[in-house]
C-alpha cells in the first residue's frame, strides 16, 4: 500500500519535473528585479514581459508598434523554417541513407560534407545575402543548409548500424531491394533517423533567427532585430521566449507526427 | 550400441528423396595478411523430410557451412544444389532460424508472423487466417499482440519458426537457435521443433555443439572436424521417438559422438 502510494506520489512529481527549472528562473528573475539589483532598462520585470506579450499575441494593430503582430511574424517565420527543413529532410534523409549503405556514396560525400560542416553557418549570411538578396531566400537557405548536416550524419549513422541480421533475415525471407529499404532499413534505423531530424528542426530556428536579422520586415528574428533599433528591450525578450515556445512545440509536434506515421517510431526503444 | 549406430557411406546413387546437395565445398577468409581456410570439402546429401543435425566445436566453420547453405556467403569453390538447381541467392525456400533474436523489433509478434507473406499475392483474409494458425501451431495463440521485447527467449524463438514455417522452406536452417535459450525453454523448444517436423515434414539442417541436442533431434549426425572444417563422418542415429535421454541407448549413441567429437 505504503509502496504504491509513493509511486503514484513519483509518478506525479514527474510530470511537473520539466517546470522546476523555468519555475526557479523566473522566481530569481522576479527577486532580481524587484531588489533592483539589475535595472529595468538592462532586464525588465517578468510582468512588463507579460504585459508586452500579450499585446504582441493579442492585441489588436495599433494599440501599439507590435500590437497583433504576432500571427504574421510566426507564419513568416513558420513558412521559412518549414521550407527550409523540409528541403534538407529531401537532400539530407534520402543521401545520408545511401551513404550509410553505399561505400560508394560514402567515399564520394565524406569529405566535402565534413569540410563545410566546419564551416560557422554564420559565414554564409554574406554571401547568401549576395545571391539571394534580403529576405525568404536567403532565410530558406540558411536553414536548409544548417539543417542539412545533423539529419545527413545520423542518417548515414542510422542507416550503417542497422543490424545485419535484420536485413539477411528479410533476404531469406525473400524481401528485394525496394521493400527491404521501406520495411526493414528505414524502421531498424529509425531511433537515428529520429535524433536526426530533431536536431535539424532545432538548429533550424537558429538559423532562422540569423536569416531574419539582416532587415527582412517580418519574422520573429525581424521583430528582435527591430526592438533593438528601438530599444525596446521587453520586446527582445518576448521575441525570445516566443521563439523558446515554438521551438519547443515544433519539437514535439514533429515527434507526434512521426510516431503518428511510423510504427518503427511508434515503438522505439 | 552398434545397433543403433551405423556409419553411413556417402551415397554415390542418386536418391529419389535428394533435396540438398552439397559438393566440394570450400571455403576460404582472408585475414590480416593471410588466407584462413575455414571449410575443405564439405560433401553430403539431404533427402527430403530429414533432420540433419551438423555436430562441431565452436569455430569449426559449421556456421559458416549453414550461412553458404542459406545464401549468404558464396563459397570459394563447391556447390550447393537445392532441387539440382544451384544455390546463388537467400531465398524464401532455404529459411534460417538464426542463433540471436533476430525478430523486427517494431512489429508485433503476428506482424512479425506475416512479413513474409506480405509481398505474395493473396487475400487479406487469408493471410489473416495463416497468420492465427501458424501463431496457435507454436503456442502463442494469446501473444499476437505482444512485441518481442516483451516477451521470453523461448517465446522470440518460436515467433522466429512461425514465421519462416508460414512460407513453406523447402528446407529449414538452424544455427544452434536455441543455445541461448535456459535448459527448460531448450527442452520445450526441441519438442516443439520435432512435433512440427513430424507434422509439417520439413527436411532440417541444425547446427549445433551439444551432443544431446543432436542426438534427441536427428536422424543422421554430420561430424565436423576442426578447423578447416569438412565432415568427419556421417552417423545415422536409429533410435525410436520420442527419446529419453536416461535410457541406455541414447547414452550410448551420445557417449559414442562424445568420443568422436573428442578425437
Amino acid at each position: 500500500m505504503r509502496k504504491r502510494s509513493a509511486r503514484v506520489q513519483s509518478a506525479g512529481a514527474a510530470r511537473f519535473l520539466p517546470a522546476v527549472i523555468p519555475a526557479l528562473f523566473l522566481l530569481g528573475w522576479i527577486l532580481v528585479s524587484a531588489t533592483g539589483l539589475v535595472p529595468t532598462y538592462l532586464l525588465p520585470h517578468p510582468l512588463e514581459i507579460a504585459q508586452t506579450g500579450y499585446t504582441y499575441v493579442l492585441g489588436q494593430p495599433g494599440e501599439g508598434p507590435y500590437a497583433g503582430r504576432f500571427i504574421t511574424d510566426a507564419g513568416a517565420s513558420l513558412s521559412r523554417v518549414g521550407c527550409g527543413f523540409a528541403a534538407a529532410v529531401g537532400v539530407g534523409l534520402p543521401l545520408g541513407i545511401l551513404s550509410g549503405r553505399l561505400s560508394v556514396v560514402n567515399g564520394l560525400m565524406s569529405t566535402t560534407v565534413n569540410a563545410l560542416r566546419a564551416v560557422p553557418g554564420i559565414t554564409w549570411l554574406p554571401l547568401a545575402l549576395v545571391w539571394f538578396g534580403i529576405g525568404m531566400k536567403t532565410s530558406i537557405f540558411l536553414v536548409a543548409l544548417a539543417a542539412f548536416f545533423p539529419i545527413y550524419l545520423n542518417a548515414a549513422t542510422g542507416a550503417g548500424q542497422v543490424n545485419p541480421t535484420f536485413l539477411q533475415a528479410g533476404a531469406m525471407m525473400g524481401v528485394k531491394r525496394l521493400r527491404g529499404t521501406f520495411a526493414i532499413l528505414l524502421p531498424g534505423a529509425m531511433p537515428h533517423l529520429m535524433t536526426g531530424l530533431r536536431l535539424g528542426l532545432g538548429i533550424s530556428w537558429a538559423y532562422l533567427v540569423l536569416g531574419e536579422l539582416t532587415g527582412v520586415p517580418n519574422g520573429l528574428g525581424a521583430v528582435i532585430m527591430d526592438a533593438r533599433m528601438l530599444g525596446r528591450i521587453d520586446m527582445i525578450v518576448v521575441g525570445i521566449i516566443v521563439i523558446a515556445v515554438i521551438g519547443r512545440v515544433s519539437d514535439q509536434l514533429l515527434q507526434a507526427g512521426m510516431k503518428f506515421c511510423f510504427k518503427s517510431a511508434r515503438r522505439m526503444p | 550400441m552398434s545397433r543403433h549406430l551405423r556409419p553411413m557411406r556417402m551415397p554415390d546413387r542418386k536418391t529419389t528423396g535428394e533435396i540438398l546437395r552439397v559438393e566440394g565445398l570450400r571455403k576460404v577468409f582472408p585475414t590480416n595478411g593471410g588466407f584462413l581456410p575455414v571449410l575443405k570439402e564439405v560433401n553430403f546429401l539431404a533427402e527430403k523430410g530429414e533432420l540433419i543435425c551438423i555436430l562441431g566445436r565452436s569455430g569449426c566453420g559449421k556456421s559458416t557451412l549453414l550461412k553458404i547453405v542459406a545464401g549468404f556467403v558464396p563459397p570459394s569453390s563447391g556447390e550447393v544444389l537445392l532441387k539440382g538447381k544451384p544455390v546463388t541467392e537467400p531465398g524464401p525456400d532455404r529459411c534460417v532460424i538464426f542463433q540471436e533474436d533476430a525478430l523486427f523489433p517494431w512489429l508485433t509478434v503476428r506482424e512479425n508472423i506475416g512479413f513474409g507473406l506480405r509481398g505474395r499475392h493473396r487475400k487479406r483474409k487469408t493471410k489473416a487466417v495463416e497468420v492465427e494458425r501458424y501463431l496457435k501451431l507454436v503456442g502463442l495463440g494469446e501473444f499476437g499482440d505482444y512485441l518481442p521485447s516483451e516477451i521470453s527467449g523461448g517465446m522470440k524463438q518460436r515467433v522466429a519458426l512461425a514465421r519462416v514455417l508460414i512460407l513453406k522452406p523447402e528446407v529449414l536452417l538452424m544455427d544452434e537457435p536455441f543455445a541461448s535459450l535456459d535448459a527448460q525453454s531448450r527442452e520445450e523448444m526441441q519438442d516443439l521443433l520435432l512435433k512440427l517436423w513430424q507434422e509439417l515434414g520439413h527436411t532440417i539442417l541444425f547446427v549445433t555443439h551439444d551432443v544431446n541436442e543432436a542426438v534427441i533431434l536427428a536422424d543422421k549426425v554430420l561430424l565436423m572436424s576442426e578447423v578447416p572444417g569438412r565432415i568427419r563422418k556421417e552417423i545415422r542415429v536409429n533410435l525410436p521417438r520420442p527419446r529419453e535421454m536416461e535410457s541406455s541407448a541414447f547414452m550410448n549413441v551420445s557417449r559414442r559422438l562424445h568420443e568422436e567429437l573428442r578425437g
